[in-house]
């Protein structure tokens, strides 16, 4: 019963640094229960355009198809758009949906 | 829940009421016990005072027979001198002495009268029928003989005394008791705040000396007898107020009513107690309906949700002379919403195939939506146009991240018979397996994008020969993903599950899906096997 509402853990750090960089730190785990609150918690920072968006993903545990695709979106929204210390489990993740071209992936 | 309730309220009223019973019952044990503690105390305070009055009462033997000792000795001395003894005499009578009268009479010549008498007359003289037996007393007696005179008007006490054995003359006093008898204690004296008696011989109305109350016998008394002379006094007293004071007299009234309080608010606490664990499990009975409701309703949009899926599924797949196919979906634990996965066998030309599995990001009816428009996309596209790659292409204008929030992993394969192959496509989707001659590999298929990320994408395929009697199995992510492992652990683990069951194809299907998820899917699984069957 308690899982349907229950959320996957996650934390975010948001964070608009002076270069015109957006940065998103993700702790846990992101899915189809959180991913639409991480959105909406981004949402007004991107508003403002930045140049840069960096997603700090090195405590990031799982990413789901709905992560994706909101990192995706974002791509898009964004002159640069980065992943950092992704996982190797996620990094192959990425790799076996044919992304890993698609999205700069920093150390 | 009624009854549970009424049931609460039975026992709450009961666990009060003997609460109340066992607080009261103590309550009246402590306050008997300290009231009869008190009375004994009481009791013995009051019996050491008597014994005080007693022993005053005693000292007064010798402040009355001095005197009449030395009057005797004197009338003996001086052959019974009027003058003599008046002059010695005067000093005890009257105002300031002890005495209303003080004479002598002639033990040798008894009469009725004196030999002579100072103050007031005496009283006894004018009782004849007293004196030979009252002067034979003293004559014998080797102490005060006390004689009551108690004549209402004029109540006296007479003493008399003789000097033991050789005394010809009795010295003779007479003490005029109080009017009434009533003599209040004095204030400041031991025994201010005593109620008191005084009797000659017995404790009788008849025999009253001297009290200082107005009706008697006195309640809670206690008595003594006091030997005066050849007398008895009798005293009995009662204490006026508590003789240990006031809290001792109290302290029964304290317990009790501190113990009625107190036991009233233990039963009050015990109602109080009680009322709350009621409240408590009505509303965790309130709590469990909330959520008998909310299973059935989970199960019932669980199931609303599975019958929408399996409508928006393939009803029946095709199957051919040489080709058998089947199909599970199985939805994950958690979901009750419809969700995004899906698999397709749609027949071509030549006895050809396409086998279509795909998994649309997210759940719900939008997922759901866009899951059915791409499979019925497929179709459509796959009645002129059997390359998998170019299906992929034309899908990839039907969906788009930035507007639908939504991506397809989708994977095609075309199935052939004459050649026997598989030409096979990836929009970011895993890799089908195949099984052929006892052993099981993931085709090397080049992935591309996932529909919905790229517009106008390009993929290509790769075709594998198959050999005679080879199975080839798609599927979605949730067969063999679990979290924080990696993907190829679960590939891996289909692989070998995969490899060592030897089943009819729709079997092999059930066992793979029951295998890998231990019968917990956690997320959705679509998976669509094939077997050529030469």
């Amino acid at each position: 019963m308690e899982e349907l509402e229950a959320e996957s853990l996650l934390t975010v750090e948001v964070a608009a640094r002076n270069d015109d960089t957006l940065s998103v730190r993700l702790v846990g785990e992101l899915d189809l229960s959180n991913v639409e609150r991480l959105e909406a918690e981004v949402a007004p920072t991107l508003a403002q355009h930045p140049k840069r968006l960096v997603v700090e993903a090195g405590g990031l545990e799982f990413a789901d198809s709905s992560a994706i695709a909101l990192w995706l979106r974002w791509s898009r929204e964004v002159d640069r758009f980065e992943l950092r210390e992704l996982s190797p489990l996620l990094r192959r993740v990425l790799t076996a949906m044919g992304l890993d071209g698609r999205m700069e992936l920093g150390a | 829940m009624l009854a549970r309730r009424a049931r609460g309220r039975r026992s709450m009223f009961r666990l009060a009421a003997v609460t109340l019973l066992v607080g009261l019952i103590i309550t009246a044990l402590l306050t008997t016990v300290s009231h009869d503690v008190f009375l004994r105390n009481e009791h013995r305070l009051l019996r050491l005072r008597i014994r005080d009055a007693a022993a005053l009462v005693t000292t007064a033997v010798p402040s009355v027979q001095t005197p009449l000792a030395s009057v005797a000795e004197l009338a003996d001395a001086t052959g019974g001198s009027k003058a003599k003894f008046r002059a010695f005499a005067a000093a005890y009578v009257g105002a300031h002495g002890e005495f209303a009268s003080l004479s002598i009479w002639d033990l040798a010549h008894p009469s009725r009268r004196p030999v002579a008498f100072v103050g007031a007359p005496p009283q006894l003289a004018t009782l004849p029928g007293l004196i030979p037996s009252f002067l034979q007393r003293v004559e014998r007696s080797t102490t005060l003989g006390v004689i009551g005179l108690l004549n209402p008007s004029d109540s006296r006490l007479g003493y008399g005394y003789s000097t033991p054995g050789r005394g010809r003359y009795a010295a003779y006093a007479e003490a005029a008791l109080p009017r009434n008898r009533y003599a209040p204690v004095q204030k400041g004296s031991p025994f201010a705040g005593m109620r008191y008696a005084l009797y000659l011989a017995q404790a009788k109305p008849a025999d009253l000396l001297a009290t200082d109350v107005h009706s008697l016998p006195l309640s809670g008394e206690v008595t003594q007898r006091v030997p005066f002379g050849d007398s008895t006094f009798v005293v009995t007293m009662a204490a006026q107020a508590s003789l240990a004071g006031v809290l001792p007299q109290e302290l029964p009234w304290i317990i009790l009513v501190g113990g009625v309080l107190l036991s009233l608010a233990a039963a009050a606490g015990a109602v109080r107690l009680i009322e709350r664990r009621v409240s408590a499990e009505s509303l965790a009975g309130e709590l469990e309906v909330v959520a008998q409701e909310n299973r059935q309703l989970y199960a019932e949009q669980r199931s609303i949700a599975q019958t929408l899926q399996h409508a928006l599924l393939p009803e029946e797949l095709p199957q051919t002379q040489v080709l058998q196919t089947a199909g599970r979906y199985v939805a994950g634990e958690r979901s009750v919403d419809i969700g995004g996965d899906w698999y397709d066998v749609i027949t071509l030309d030549q006895g050809s195939v396409l086998v279509v599995v795909g998994d649309v990001s997210g759940r719900g009816l939008r997922a759901a939506t866009t899951m059915a428009s791409l499979r019925f996309a497929i179709q459509a596209y796959a009645a002129e146009e059997s390359r998998p790659e170019e299906i992929l292409r034309k899908l990839s204008g039907l969906l788009s991240v930035t507007r639908h929030s939504q991506l397809a992993t989708t994977l095609c394969a075309r199935i052939d018979v004459e050649p026997r192959q598989v030409s096979v496509a990836s929009a970011g989707h895993l890799p089908p397996l195949l099984l052929a001659d006892g052993k099981a590999w993931f085709l090397e298929v080049p992935v591309g994008v996932p529909v919905g990320v790229d517009p106008r994408p390009d993929y290509s395929s790769v075709t594998v020969p198959v050999p005679a009697g080879a199975t080839l199995l798609a599927f979605t992510d949730g067969l063999v993903e679990r979290r924080k492992e990696q993907i190829d652990a679960g590939l891996e683990r289909l692989r070998n599950t995969a490899l060592r069951t030897e089943l009819a194809l729709p079997d092999l299907l059930s066992k793979l899906v029951a295998d890998l998820t231990a019968g917990e899917a956690k997320d959705d699984i679509a998976i669509v096997g094939l077997r050529w069957k030469s």
